[in-house]
């Protein structure tokens, strides 16, 4: 089979961008993850439910883990440079394994992209790691700067939340 | 037993205001909440406004004991023991649903949402004429309503929900009787490794942590000042509940257009009150808490209100259940705002409950080892007081937020219950 070098390309760019977003994200440099968000981002994280086959859907959107534009975004991150932000201060270490990527072009400049994330994290000396699985649905939005992600829908796989709280970017 | 209790009475010294640190991680102790305090006590399972419809389901726990809550066809919302009456096994394993029977996956027996057995599969060939089934019901919950709330006991000798709930009634309204409320959606679900009476009792009673705990959102400016915390009234309303009232506010921090409905369904004294309020914390004993917070979100003033149940799951182990609840005539833009405000600062993102959950775990760590086990804990602020006399609310009340009275309370309560449970 002939390869797609278009496919191929976008898929290349993908998984470049959201290796350097993880990247980025482990390493605490959340300053310069902003920067790679669109001011209109949306970013949102549903609720997930257990249903029966067929039940009705499993995500649910009222209330959800993450509700956040540009400006709670900012205050997330601006937080954590306060001296009183004792959920991630000492920091946790966490490592993003980004996987599955999955991208397709829009109708604009704009990509696709689903990905599969999985966030291992360690906190203090408990050897013991907290783990999110998750499918993440995003738009990339191709600007003069470059990508920017102009909206992540995060679908966890758990239903009660095997974790002390999300005080983190998924 | 008998020497649990001996070493309680002991060491439960609440006038002097001490408490062992073993309370937050003893095993024999959790082992005895569960029959003195959870197979007793009347415990909150859910919203009415999640159950609207006959048939509607949510699966929940009372204490540990797997429960389904459901709105029957006659109209009633039931609770029943999730456990089928032939084998044991979990009839209904969906968060959520509609369902006119429940079927037990493993023989097939099937419940009426009622409760009533009405299905035996091979009924004649399996058992002839030994089984009537118009004998078997689901193991059922005593259940009462208060405001679109659903409490449930197993405690057929309960007293009534309203002596129960007594003057914290005065106080729970502000959070669901002002106008008809609804949840914003299901509950935000985690397991968190701490003792489920920390947050009960910060909820009840401890203003005094938002100050440095919290620092960080007034230094957002999400909140004026670090003292924000302080002012207002801090008021035991009996029976263990505890209530924290932040006020007064500059300006009315609900929605405007919800004021008359507010007006209508309360007492004058209440609204008087209401319109004051800022913030209010409070816990019904044993471990239902609620929140309204404000900020300025935006450069907007939004507000949000927040339900939070602490299940027992072991000595050192919780699950948290936290809804959000909004009024059911508000305009769709204040809903969405009022959704982002209690994402944001006390769901499991939540800028302040990321910080409260962080102590909880290490209070509930540090409590289970040998040294720190056998600590006393200092329950002294506001030992000694006198009572404020100028407040309209019912119950015993102190001015300024920062008194650990409502813990005493919470955990005189709480020893009762203990040593009465035989």
């Amino acid at each position: 089979m002939p390869i797609d070098q278009a496919a191929l390309a976008l898929w290349f760019e993908s998984v470049s961008w959201l290796d350097n977003e993880a990247q980025l994200l482990d390493a605490g440099q959340f300053d310069q993850w902003l920067s790679l968000l669109t001011e209109d981002i949306r970013y949102v994280v549903p609720v997930r439910v257990t249903r029966e086959r067929g039940g009705g859907p499993d995500v649910h959107l009222g209330a959800p883990h993450f509700q956040d534009d540009l400006g709670t975004l900012r205050m997330r991150v601006e937080r954590l440079k306060t001296e009183f932000a004792w959920a991630e201060d000492p920091p946790s270490r966490t490592r993003r394994f980004v996987t599955n990527v999955r991208p397709r072009s829009l109708e604009k400049p704009d990509v696709a992209v689903q990905s599969n994330l999985l966030l291992y994290r360690s906190r203090g000396d408990d050897p013991r790691p907290e783990l999110i699985s998750a499918e993440r649905h995003d738009v990339l939005r191709r600007t003069s700067d470059g990508l920017r992600l102009s909206r992540r829908e995060v679908i966890l796989d758990q239903a009660t939340l095997p974790l002390r709280n999300l005080a983190l970017m998924l | 037993m008998t020497h649990l209790l001996t070493r309680l009475r002991h060491d439960v010294d609440l006038e002097a205001g001490r408490l062992p640190a073993y309370l937050f991680s003893d095993p024999d102790v959790y082992e005895r909440e569960l029959q003195a305090i959870f197979a007793r006590c009347w415990q909150c399972v859910g919203h009415t406004s999640e159950v609207p419809e006959p048939g509607d389901y949510v699966t929940r726990y009372l204490g540990t004991d797997p429960i389904i809550v459901v709105r029957s066809e006659d109209g009633a919302v039931r609770v029943f023991l999730n456990v089928c009456r032939h084998r044991g096994m979990r009839i209904c394993r969906s968060d959520l649903g509609n369902a006119a029977h429940f079927r037990c996956p493993y023989h097939g027996w099937t419940y009426r949402n009622d409760g009533q057995l009405t299905g035996v599969p091979y009924q004649q060939l399996a058992y002839g004429d030994t089984l009537d089934r118009d004998t078997i019901q689901l193991r059922q919950a005593r259940v009462t309503e208060y405001a679109g709330l659903i409490f449930a006991t197993w405690d057929d000798t309960a007293c009534p929900l309203d002596d129960y709930l007594g003057d914290a009634r005065w106080y729970l309204d502000f959070y669901v009787r002002r106008a008809e409320m609804e949840v914003m959606g299901p509950p935000h679900r985690w397991e968190i490794r701490s003792n489920w009476k920390i947050p009960a009792e910060n909820f009840a009673s401890d203003a005094y942590h938002t100050g440095h705990l919290h620092a960080s959102i007034s230094r957002l400016g999400l909140v004026p000042s670090a003292r924000f915390a302080e002012s207002g009234y801090h008021v035991h309303a009996g029976n263990g509940h505890g209530v924290g009232l932040g006020l007064p506010s500059d300006e009315n921090v609900f929605e405007p257009g919800m004021l008359a409905e507010f007006e209508r369904r309360l007492s004058r004294e209440q609204f008087d009150v209401l319109r004051q309020i800022k913030n209010m914390h409070c816990t019904i004993f044993p471990n239902l808490s609620f929140l309204i917070s404000s900020a300025r979100l935006g450069g907007k003033l939004i507000s949000h209100t927040n339900m939070k149940v602490w299940l027992p799951k072991g000595p050192n182990h919780m699950e948290v259940l936290s809804w959000g609840l909004v009024e059911k005539a508000a305009p769709a833009d204040w809903k969405e705002r009022s959704a982002q405000h209690y994402v944001l600062t006390f769901g499991p993102s939540g800028i302040f409950d990321q910080d409260d959950s962080e102590t909880w775990i290490d209070i509930t760590r540090n409590a289970a080892t040998p040294a720190a086990r056998e600590l006393e804990f200092y329950y002294v602020q506001g030992l000694g007081r006198q009572r404020a006399v100028e407040f309209v609310g019912p119950g015993e009340v102190y001015a300024s937020k920062y008194s650990e009275n409502n813990a005493r309370q919470f955990y005189r309560r709480w020893l009762q219950l203990m040593a009465n449970a035989d």
